[in-house]
């Protein structure tokens, strides 16, 4: 099997001087390429700040994190931008797409900072957002797009860098259902057809029952870590 | 698209943006606009200097200064005036005897200098034909007839036809005395000359000094400023016995009323360009704050420091640069305008400008240089007004911009 993720007994303590909040504790987690992995838990259980230690967004009080073989964990700011630029993909909550970009300029963007050649940039973003079914809205800024189609663009950018994989932080939190579906289709087929390998965290019951794996934490500690057989 | 991002962006908040625009413009309009004030004065200065007092060029003794009773003079000055006039470039050559000494009236006396001319020549040279305001130029047969400034006649009470008395030291060292009549008075831009300066002519001066075929000062005048170097040169080498100054060296005030000048309006550009340096930062800052989620996300998707650097100072350079053309065009025309009808200070300053040897309608311009540099010093306003939000924006860190 291929290893992407191999977080080694990381914790992550808020303000260690002053009142000292325990966010992550001594997790261990191992991740494979192609998994479809949901991470649950009650609000303030550290989804947010596991995902994102992983994602080299934060750094951890202690513990390692290996992605690809690489430990991201002391790696200097600018060298962490690269690394993310290149590595991991990232989906949000609140969508947190650029305003002032169609949504072609929007996926394009992220090939553009690595340096793509045109051609080739063109190509995937028209192959991307007719992925995500968004052939149709592709001049279109963000503010004319619904939540669900702002967050299919999110979903088409996250894919763009062709990352190791795709870190989402309640991707589907500010959905409706029907669109909250539509994104997990999406996500599920692309995990299934180019075996892109998903972690997403998420409150919703619906969403978790769509994951093969379910990581659920309690206050900052992996508390089950399970595999399930989907029922569709 | 980094440059595509800035630009659309400064159209996010259209009103800040066009008030930041406008006031640039402004601001780059008021700048030029004094500057080019500040020069035309300057310009004026110098063009009076030249063409109303000092001429470009000046022969001298070597030994030459006012301040001897008995000033050193230059011999055989009919053959010098005459190898100057056939000099190519030269406009007009004016020989003058000077003498210090005293003007008095029955009621008043004061101290002078007393310049012996000849009459068309001098005309020529220095435009004092064009400076009389009451009376004739040397048009009577008299022999002892003098022009006297306006400051001078009010301060002693001449009439034109007066009689006075002007005092001075001959070649010998003897004190004579001889009656003149008042002829013409004069009124030049410059009030102080106009108080120190008689004018008779120079047969009847140099009679009365006991001077034959001899001058203290020949003035020159040339086709234009720029012969001055060349022609200043040619002059020296071939009288290599008297002392050769150009007008700079002879009025080195007016050199410096120049440079000043110059670096008088740059203070005023620079006070300017700071004030809209804070709005620029002020705004920037603004747009960066609000920006902050966006701008950690932006981190966090992988734009490097350098770029996220880049992207935040091409912002507020369009931003700057934008209204720049606008007010320079504005400055540009209101320039070019007034050049041509002038600004007339008579009704606000009085007699002020011409009591510091100013005329009283200034012709503002502004050569292409200092376009140039108002716009350098634009450039670096904007460049250095951009750093400040461009580092504000570096100290974001992703998670946190994001958790918002
Ligand atoms: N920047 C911070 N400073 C201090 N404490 C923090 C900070 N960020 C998070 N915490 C705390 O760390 C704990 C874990 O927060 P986290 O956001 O990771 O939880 P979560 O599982 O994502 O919650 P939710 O489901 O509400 O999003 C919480 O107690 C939270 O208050
Ligand atoms: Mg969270």
């Amino acid at each position: 099997m291929d290893t992407v993720i191999d977080a080694h007994n990381i914790s992550k303590v808020y303000n260690p001087d002053t009142i000292p909040v325990h966010a992550v504790n001594n997790v261990h987690l191992h991740v494979e390429r192609g998994e479809f992995t949901a991470l649950v838990g009650p609000s303030g259980s550290g989804k947010t700040t596991l995902l994102n230690i992983l994602g080299g967004l934060d750094h951890p009080t202690s513990g390692n994190v290996v992605i690809n073989g690489t430990d991201i964990t002391h790696l200097g700011s600018n060298k962490l931008i690269d690394f993310r630029l290149h590595n991991i993909g990232f989906v949000f909550q609140s969508f947190n797409l650029i305003p002032v970009l169609t949504a072609r300029e929007n996926v394009e963007f992220i090939m553009l900072l690595q340096n793509v050649p045109k051609k080739e940039r063109d190509q995937r973003v028209v192959a991307l957002l007719n992925e995500v079914g968004l052939s149709d809205k592709m001049d279109v800024r963000p503010a004319q797009l619904s939540g669900g189609q702002q967050q299919r663009v999110a979903v088409a950018r996250a894919l763009a860098s062709k990352p190791q994989f795709i870190l989402a932080d309640e991707p589907t939190a500010n959905l409706d259902s029907a669109s909250a579906f539509n994104l997990l289709d999406i996500m599920a087929k692309l995990n299934r057809e180019e075996n892109m390998t998903f972690i997403f965290s998420t409150h919703d019951q619906r969403v978790i029952e769509r994951a093969r794996r379910v990581i659920t934490l309690v206050d900052g500690s992996i508390a089950s870590d399970t595999a399930q057989t989907k029922t569709d | 698209m980094i440059t595509t991002i800035a630009w659309r962006n400064i159209w996010r908040n259209k009103t800040r943006s066009i008030v930041i625009m406008t006031s640039v413009a402004l601001g780059l309009w008021a700048g030029a606009f004094i500057a080019a004030l500040y020069w035309g004065m300057g310009q004026e200065r110098m063009r009076i200097a030249i063409e109303n007092e000092i001429a470009h060029l000046q022969v001298h003794a070597p030994d030459f200064t006012l301040e001897f009773t008995n000033i050193p003079a230059i011999a055989n000055v009919n053959e010098l005036t005459a190898q100057i006039t056939a000099m190519q470039g030269v406009k007009a050559v004016s020989a003058r005897t000077i003498a210090m000494g005293m003007l008095a009236t029955a009621t008043g006396s004061a101290g002078i200098q007393i310049n012996g001319i000849e009459p068309n020549a001098e005309a020529a040279t220095s435009q004092l034909k064009s400076k009389l305001k009451e009376g004739t130029y040397f048009e009577t047969k008299k022999t002892n007839t003098v022009l006297v400034g306006a400051k001078l006649a009010k301060k002693l009470k001449l009439k034109l036809n007066s009689k006075v008395v002007l005092t001075f030291q001959d070649k010998e060292d003897n004190l004579v005395s001889a009656a003149f009549r008042v002829e013409g008075i004069y009124q030049s831009y410059n009030t102080a000359l106009d108080e120190r300066n008689v004018y008779v002519p120079i047969t009847t001066l140099n009679n009365l000094l006991g001077l034959q075929h001899e001058a203290h000062e020949v003035a020159v005048l040339l086709q234009s400023d720029d012969l001055t170097p060349s022609v200043k040169a040619a002059l020296a080498a071939q009288n290599p016995a008297l002392k050769v100054q150009d007008w700079k060296e002879i009025s080195p005030e007016t050199g410096l009323i120049l440079s000043t000048m110059g670096q008088a309006s740059m203070v005023f550009v620079v006070i300017i360009l700071l004030a809209l340096a804070f709005g620029i930062i002020n705004t920037m800052l603004m747009a960066v704050l609000e920006r902050t989620r966006e701008i950690g996300v932006l981190m966090a998707l992988g734009m490097n420091k350098l770029k996220l650097f880049a992207m935040i100072l091409t912002e507020t350079f369009m931003l700057v640069m934008v209204g720049c053309p606008f007010g320079l065009l504005l400055a540009w025309a209101v320039i070019q305008l007034l050049a041509r009808k002038g600004i007339d200070l008579t009704a606000i300053a009085g007699q002020t400008m011409q009591d510091f040897g100013f005329s009283n309608v200034i012709y503002p311009g502004l050569p292409a240089s200092q376009y140039l540099q108002i716009v350098i010093l634009v450039v670096i306003t904007a460049v250095v007004s951009a750093f400040f939000p461009a580092i504000r924006a570096l100290r974001l860190r992703p998670v946190e911009a994001i958790r918002g």
